[in-house]
């Protein structure tokens, strides 16, 4: 359908906004409307605009029209089409299915929001049984992509139920006709050749966490077995070989590292991100602590303010473009999912920022013991002695009862932004989302109070940081590559 | 909002602002936190809350009274298309 013609008799748009989202910043106003186009407007035309006053000769009033600004050109068909493609996860169950294969850790980790278990700790793993049983009631999702995570305490130290699940999960692909993905998000600190070859040859995605510079890294992950950094970046290396030169047959990813920002981060930032370029790693993801779970009894001593991680994450983006514009290929994560949405309309999976959020119905977490909990951080406030978020047992309760129960169905109404008050006229709705097990662990409701939310606080932070580099043309390119696939 | 004694506030909530509904949801939210008796008084409602820092404790709970009372006319205003959008997750999610 093409856009509306101008009405007849009058040479201005004539008519205010349709419904539409802003927020001044600086002198100029930033605009954005449910289907995901943004613009950036001076004061003064901004007042035109409003006014109805914008001639529709202007190339503003164009600009405008062709991204559904203006009420009298809209083109419902396209802004639909951006719409339903940025929030296609609408259409599909849960994708993301978090096994807990162990609570045990060798690692006792500063801001751990699960509070490893002890390495003696054997009843917390997960017998091989239990791991099938999860598989099964992941594979029941109706989402034609299924992805296991493999998480812990270190979920090495349950090997044999970690390899038992593997093949067991590659064989229930095959009869379902489901695409599979495998993803392990482990220390390395138990991996021997043998291990690797195995995960190598049966396509298993590699994460671990890089907390940057030696010192840095060992402060805030304690391990008393030996130097976690020195592990961190030999496996790092041996991975990135074998992704440079697959063994024959075999598809190897390239290995990722997750960067949790404490509170002796903060002002770190140029060493952390020379420390993941160093280890050749072309992606980081900048992640803000969370006062969850075990880490909500700790935060007076880890903890930070949103203000404080948002001025960290400037100045790394900065840092990071000014390495984009010397030929260095790195790329902040969180940013670049941000941009395939404002850029691309397109979702890039993101869990955490979607509307309604991905609790039970985008995600599942599978606790050692067979429990599912709407997600990792419900699972991580069960583990505090709230079982709030627990949806049920494998060995229990069917899939239809889990999502058809009261508490997928109120984490979906809580977290959908029409509904929240601040967030359904924010400027940065379409991309952002919000998170009921944070506002209940932090406000005491799952809906929350969003003006005196620490996690909006950090969203605002991080848009802000990235609405403003995407204005400057120095800095548009760049951004643009990081998400053109 | 008045002192009653140490520890203990006063609030009477207007209720051309605010509604009963919002100000007991605001009680609840706040129920693990300090102890709060809502009593209504004609129209209006009467929040006392007693705790320490109940100076602290009457504003953030006179911010949530608020919070609750703008979601609640919120959905008035948006609860169709809140719901389509939930609904097609949910149905989604259950394979319907």
């Amino acid at each position: 359908m093409a856009q509306k013609p101008a009405a007849k008799g009058t040479n201005l748009s004539g008519a205010v906004l349709p419904q539409v989202l802003w927020k001044k910043t600086g002198g100029n106003y930033l605009l954005t409307n449910d289907s995901g186009h943004h613009a950036w407007l001076e004061e003064k035309n901004f007042a035109a605009v409003t006014a109805g006053r914008l001639p529709q000769t202007s190339p503003l009033f164009a600009e405008l029209a062709s991204k559904g600004f203006i009420r009298s050109r809209l083109d419902f068909n396209d802004l639909a089409a951006k719409w339903k493609k940025q929030n296609a996860y609408l259409y599909y169950g849960p994708g993301l299915h978090i096994l807990v294969l162990t609570l045990r850790c060798n690692h006792k980790c500063l801001y751990c929001q699960s509070a490893a278990a002890g390495l003696g700790a054997k009843n917390t793993d997960m017998p091989l049984a239990t791991a099938r049983k999860s598989v099964d009631f992941a594979f029941n999702s109706p989402n034609p992509g299924i992805t296991l995570e493999f998480q812990g305490g270190e979920p090495l130290l349950n090997w044999e139920a970690l390899k038992g699940t593997v093949a067991y999960a590659r064989k229930k692909a095959k009869t379902s006709g489901k695409e599979l993905k495998l993803a392990l998000v482990s220390n390395f600190s138990l991996l021997t050749a043998e291990k690797a070859a195995f995960l190598l040859a049966n396509e298993v995605s590699i994460c671990t966490s890089l907390d940057g510079p030696k010192d840095l890294h060992n402060r805030n992950r304690l391990f008393t077995g030996g130097n976690s950094h020195g592990e961190t970046l030999k496996w790092l290396k041996y991975f990135q070989k074998k992704n440079a030169a697959p063994p024959p047959g075999c598809r190897v990813f390239k290995p990722s590292a997750l960067l949790t920002v404490s509170k002796y981060s903060l002002s770190r930032h140029r060493e952390i991100i020379d420390e993941y370029v160093k280890a050749g790693l072309e992606d980081i993801f900048i992640r803000p602590l969370a006062p969850i779970g075990y880490a909500k009894s700790l935060w007076g001593a880890i903890g930070y303010e949103a203000k404080d991680f948002s001025a960290f994450y400037l100045k790394s983006l900065d840092y990071i473009l000014k390495l984009n514009r010397g030929g260095v290929v790195i790329r902040e994560k969180t940013a670049a999912m941000m941009l395939d949405k404002i850029i691309n309309f397109r979702y890039p999976g993101y869990l955490d920022a979607r509307c309604p959020c991905g609790a039970a119905i985008g995600q599942l977490a599978y606790n050692y013991n067979g429990d599912i909990y709407t997600c990792d951080e419900g699972r991580m406030v069960g583990w505090a002695g709230d079982v709030l978020f627990k949806l049920g047992n494998v060995f229990r309760d069917a899939y239809k009862k889990v999502m058809s129960s009261g508490l997928t169905r109120v984490c979906a109404v809580s977290s959908n932004l029409e509904a929240q008050p601040a967030c359904a006229r924010c400027a940065y709705k379409p991309y952002c989302g919000v998170c009921p097990v944070y506002n209940y662990a932090t406000q005491g409701s799952l809906w929350g109070n969003m003006p005196s939310n620490d996690r909006c606080g950090l969203f605002k932070g991080i848009f802000e940081t990235l609405f403003a580099f995407l204005k400057n043309p120095g800095n548009t390119a760049i951004l643009k590559k990081w998400v053109a696939k | 909002m008045k002192d009653i004694n140490e520890g203990t506030k006063k609030m009477i909530l207007d209720p051309g602002v605010y509604c009963a509904e919002a100000v007991r949801l605001a009680a609840f939210v706040f129920s693990d936190r300090a102890a709060i008796r809502v009593v209504p008084r004609g129209r209006a409602s009467t929040a006392v809350i007693s705790g320490p820092d109940a100076e602290r404790l009457a504003g953030e709970f006179m911010n949530e009274v608020l919070n609750q009372q703008c979601r609640l006319d919120l959905a008035k205003k948006n609860s169709k298309i809140a719901g389509i959008i939930v609904t097609k997750a949910l149905l989604s999610a259950a394979g319907k």
